[in-house]
């Protein structure tokens, strides 16, 4: 075994332990984890397959293949974020409005605190 | 939620408010003047604009964090309802827009024409300066907003509006940044509300050129409408 796929191992690894502590409980996340773990350990040790997926798919190196799918996966994982931010933000709004509301002023109440 | 009493409170303009000077004070108060009912939303400005209203009789709102004049607006509408308008407007807290505009802007409205009145500076006779790069991006926004929209206006992101109470009911703004302004259109389009556009004289001041939005702003706007089809 050649350092670094020792180095990219031991990352897998914790990058996988990590998220399962996280996960314990969603299922199909970790389902999902494991097979991309999986995917990778078998890369980083038998590189050559990729070489040789990377040529039935017209791609040149097997180094090339896992660089554009790595793109694909980091663009899904962006809009996956966007969504959750949005959502975020929904619930943030909605909680600062009902603030606002509640604790609105009028011509005939007292004077707007300055909080 | 405090009770207010409001029998007069028939023409509401909801003002949203983001770090404004004493120029909020004027604007209020001509305003005032007109007999308009005011709401004015601080949207988390620091410090707060409570100082500027004081003795003002005008409703007053904050936002405990800022979260942009899309957010303001539909909060300063969501406290509206509860004064049971006949209708309400839309006015910057820049002192761009004009007090007498809003007669001939309402007037669709009194004349059931029309739900919502959008301002337009492009429809008004009077020759503004408005400034070059402000002009090109505007005609582009109007362009975008009827890419996304199917609704071509004559105007883009124009915050001097009126709604009767239908269209104040149906229209819920989720954009809480710049991109409110092109969701209201797309609003419009959904409900099948009636629309119509008036001339409107916008100030360009220094304050309220500073105030305004960049060219940057522009691209970010687009990439919230973009997200928001995305994420419908």
């Amino acid at each position: 075994m050649s350092g670094i796929q020792r180095l990219l191992l031991t990352g897998v690894a914790l990058i996988c332990l990590y998220i399962v502590i996280r996960l314990k409980k969603k299922l199909l996340d970790l389902v999902l984890l494991l097979a991309l773990v999986a995917a990778a350990v078998v890369f980083i040790l038998w590189p050559d397959i990729t070489t040789r997926l990377a040529e039935k798919l017209g791609v040149g190196r097997g180094a090339d293949l896992v660089f554009y799918v790595s793109i694909l996966i980091f663009w899904f994982v962006v809009l996956k974020l966007y969504a959750r931010i949005r959502q975020l933000e929904k619930s943030f709004t909605q909680i600062i409005r009902e603030d606002a509301l509640k604790k609105a002023s009028g011509p005939s109440s007292i004077e707007p605190d300055s909080k | 939620m405090p009770e207010f009493n409001h029998t007069v409170a028939k023409r509401v303009v909801v003002i949203p408010a983001y770090n404004e000077s004493s120029v909020l004070t004027s604007v209020a108060n001509s305003l005032l003047e007109k007999g308009y009912s005011i709401i004015i939303v601080d949207d988390g400005s620091n410090p707060s604009l409570s100082s500027h209203i004081q003795n003002l009789p005008v409703y007053y709102l904050r936002h405990r964090a800022n979260l942009g004049q899309g957010a303001a607006l539909q909060t300063g509408f969501d406290f509206a309802k509860k004064l049971n308008p006949d209708l309400v407007i839309s006015f910057d807290a820049d002192g761009q827009h004009d007090v007498n505009c809003i007669p001939s802007l309402i007037e669709p409205l009194l004349n059931n024409e029309a739900d919502v009145v959008l301002g337009s500076r492009f429809l008004s006779e009077e020759k503004i300066n408005i400034p070059f790069t402000k002009k090109v991006l505007l005609q582009i926004a109007r362009g975008v907003n009827y890419l996304f929209s199917g609704l071509l206006l004559s105007d883009a992101h124009n915050g001097l509006r009126a709604f009767n109470r239908a269209a104040l009911d149906k229209i819920i703004i989720t954009e809480n940044r710049m991109a409110h302004a092109s969701e209201i259109i797309f609003e419009i389009k959904k409900h099948g509300l009636r629309f119509k556009e008036m001339p409107v004289v916008i100030a360009y001041t220094d304050y309220s050129k500073k105030k305004g939005q960049s060219s940057w702003d522009s691209i970010k706007i687009l990439f919230d409408l973009i997200l928001h089809k995305l994420f419908k």
